[in-house]
């Protein structure tokens, strides 16, 4: 196993015959531009470079699809060997973090004049993808994962609430009629507002005007009052009784969708597609409106071009296509990529848009909405490392009855000792 | 060697001769093996005595730092708390199983069982088992929930319902029920070899001398099985301290009560980009395994000397 872990980490030192080989293929055929693209997931990219493909008969697009850890995994190796790399990688909004100090291994996508499309997407969203100065860009936005918040209606009415998406929002406005709504549901059903610690936090560490890191790379947990406040409420509805106590992910999280054994989720548009596999069964109870307090965002991925690419040119006039409005509208109805462009919001496809599932609520209006109130925010290329530790003291406050205060000054230093490294 | 094979050679045309070609096809053969070590296994070793001392992302200039990652990582509770638990684990995980795997390879080898192959089989299907498979499995079997089959069964017991991948002995319990599952099928397999080279006429001896079964396993079975023993106490004595599969799926999140060493190295590396301390934790660690093995060594020489 330890022989294992050292292949991983330095294989990447070992593998630089790929490389030459590729130039050379290159060089054979020089009319012809061929351009390897890594993707994760299903994105339905393959469709539209087909119709890329159509129109630039000079230009042949291989897309590799894997899931997302290998991607990532993958990717990384080859940036840090400087080889094997493809002419276009897709990145996840929380993995671009990793390369902030990795720029000479990506090109400035300004130098192709990235800048003239600036305006056609959401500036939260393009922000992340610039370097801390904003003289850099390493990738083009692809979709993103605005924040509601997902109810089941049953629940509400079982607690004499109302049911009603507009009459919950109205109900809901903030983050301390979410705790006085908890208590009612709690007393009147038994049932806790929310089934996981980690999703309460996230939204209103969402809404914090800064997170985690300045610019600079300072932490700013201790100086600024935001993250302390969001641990502060979390705590506060975990010691109430308030929170279930499910791990993401798991099939008991899973299952508590279907059954309906607590009120609210609060999740991104993407979530859609796993409440539907989860809880085939409760179509019509669960509704979507919108989350208290703001919104947030959650996933989303950007199109980055690796230093190594000998096409450059090529795979930008790509990706702006790809990524372009029209194209994004297209990858919405197709595989419900959200898009990060907000001209599309306003297309007739946006705004007769019902989901039946969703008692046919206009979900995608909500979540539009809510793509428009995030809040723009510098995450800091360590931002998983305080997320996972600020979670690690939540999770020991519920599971272990742990004393909070103690629980954030052990985070904070375990924060430190970890920050130390980098 | 070379200077008495030249006046042969000086009379053929040109090239080697029949020895040395038959020598040089020879190594050509082994050849492969070889290189791929060297590649992957030499290189990256010496590497990574190399990266202990540098501070490195991934990226970028590597920066000589001299002890700084051992002095950050000995400072680290943490990083304590990941060879206690190691140890803990592999005790928890080896201890009793060699004793399992004992009994079962005895009851095997016993004349009674019959379908003695399929028996052979199913004892080492586990070990061929995807070990994510068996962590993803044994995570909804020891889920924290009161539904979760083991706490259910644990209820029927009346025994109230355990975390088991936040609590400090739940999380290592667990982890451990994976490695005893994995491998005793394994250790059983070595140990019934083992049992069926022991010459038979040595129990019929001491069945005449009327000595009763446990007393032929107590005197004859297990100081004839020494070697094996040494082998398979070796084996999973490296093997424990190297436990990361199971913490790593089991215990999400990297917590402390499932934090092992390999696990801490990997976080290090792979989600912390600080392959400086991850290098200097596998340094650390190559050395703890020295020492256990020497233990094992002279523990097992003792053993030997004593036997006879």
């Amino acid at each position: 196993m330890l022989l294992l872990a050292f292949v991983f980490m330095f294989a990447t030192a070992c593998s630089n015959q790929s490389q030459s080989d590729n130039e050379s293929k290159d060089k054979g055929s020089s009319e012809k531009v061929k351009l390897d693209m890594w993707v994760f997931g299903s994105t339905g990219y393959e469709k539209l470079a087909e119709e890329y493909m159509k129109d630039h008969p000079n230009v042949e697009i291989k897309i590799q699809s894997t899931q997302f850890d290998d991607h990532h995994n993958a990717l990384f190796t080859a940036l840090s060997a400087g080889s094997g790399a493809p002419d276009i990688a897709m990145i996840e909004v929380n993995n671009i973090e990793r390369y902030r100090e990795a720029q000479d291994r990506f090109y400035n996508l300004y130098d192709f004049g990235a800048k003239d499309i600036k305006d056609k997407y959401l500036d939260w969203k393009w922000r992340i993808g610039e370097s801390a100065d904003g003289s850099f860009l390493f990738g083009l936005p692809t979709d993103i994962g605005p924040t509601a918040m997902f109810y089941r209606a049953d629940v509400f009415e079982a607690a004499g609430l109302p049911t009603d998406p507009a009459e919950v929002a109205k109900l809901i406005p903030d983050w301390n009629a979410y705790a006085e709504v908890a208590a009612t549901i709690k007393e009147k059903t038994g049932k806790p507002i929310a089934d996981n610690v980690e999703l309460v936090y996230n939204a209103l560490r969402d809404q914090a005007p800064v997170q985690y890191f300045n610019e600079k790379e300072e932490l700013l947990i201790e100086k600024e009052p935001y993250i302390k406040q969001a641990y502060d409420y979390t705590v506060n509805l975990i010691q109430k009784g308030y929170l279930g106590s499910n791990g993401l992910w798991t099939p008991e999280w899973g299952n508590a969708m279907e059954k309906g054994s607590y009120a609210t989720l609060l999740a991104p548009a993407w979530m859609q597609g796993v409440v539907k596999g989860n809880a085939p069964n409760s179509a019509g109870k669960w509704l979507i409106t919108n989350m208290p307090g703001g919104a947030g965002n959650w996933g989303g991925s950007y199109l980055t071009i690796p230093k190594e690419s000998k096409h450059a040119k090529e795979a930008y006039d790509f990706i702006q296509w790809l990524v372009a409005p029209e194209q994004q509208l297209k990858s919405f109805k197709d595989m419900g990529l959200f898009p990060s462009t907000p001209s599309v919001y306003d297309a007739p496809e946006f705004k007769e848009y019902k989901d039946e599932y969703f008692g046919g609520v206009n979900t995608a209006q909500v979540f539009a909405e809510a793509a428009q109130k995030v809040k723009t925010v510098y995450m800091g290329k360590n931002y998983g490392i305080v997320q996972s530790e600020i979670v690690k003291a939540l999770t020991n406050v519920q599971k272990k009855k742990a004393d909070p205060e103690k629980e954030w000054k052990e985070a904070i230093k375990r924060i430190k000792r970890q920050l130390e490294r980098q | 060697m070379v200077s008495h094979n030249h006046t042969h050679t000086a009379v053929r045309p040109k090239g080697l001769s029949d020895k040395k070609k038959t020598a040089l096809a020879g190594y050509l053969f082994i050849s492969p093996f070889f290189l791929l070590f060297a590649v992957f296994g030499v290189f990256p070793m010496l590497f990574s005595f190399y990266l202990a001392f540098q501070k490195w992302n991934g990226f970028g200039e590597m920066t000589f730092v001299g002890f700084k990652n051992f002095s950050l990582i000995f400072t680290d509770p943490l990083f304590w708390k990941s060879i206690y638990n190691t140890i803990i684990i592999g005790l928890l995980g080896t201890g009793p199983q060699l004793i399992a795997a004992l009994i079962l390879a005895v009851a095997l080898n016993s004349a009674i069982v019959k379908f003695k192959s399929v028996f052979r089989v199913a004892y080492f299907v586990p070990n061929v088992t995807s070990i994510v498979a068996v962590a993803i499995v044994f995570t909804v079997l020891f889920s924290e929930q009161e539904a979760g089959l083991v706490n259910a069964t644990l209820n029927l017991f009346g025994i109230s319902p355990v975390s088991w991948q936040t609590s400090e002995w739940g999380a290592k319990i667990a982890i451990a029920t994976m490695i005893f599952w994995r491998w005793v099928g394994y250790n059983s397999i070595i140990f019934l070899a083992g049992l069926q080279s022991i010459p038979k006429d040595l129990y019929e001896a001491a069945e005449i001398d009327g000595a009763k079964k446990w007393q032929q396993f107590l005197f004859i079975t297990v100081p004839m099985l020494k070697p094996i023993i040494v082998f398979v106490v070796f084996t999973a004595t490296i093997g424990s301290l190297q436990i990361f599969a199971e913490p790593l799926i089991f215990g999400s999140g990297f917590r402390e009560e499932s934090m092992t060493i390999v696990l801490y190295l990997w976080r290090e590396a792979f989600t912390n980009n600080a392959f400086g301390t991850a290098s200097a934790t596998a340094v650390s660690l190559f050395l703890l395994i020295i020492v256990f093995t020497t233990i094992n060594f002279f523990a097992s020489n003792r053993l030997d000397k004593s036997g006879k």
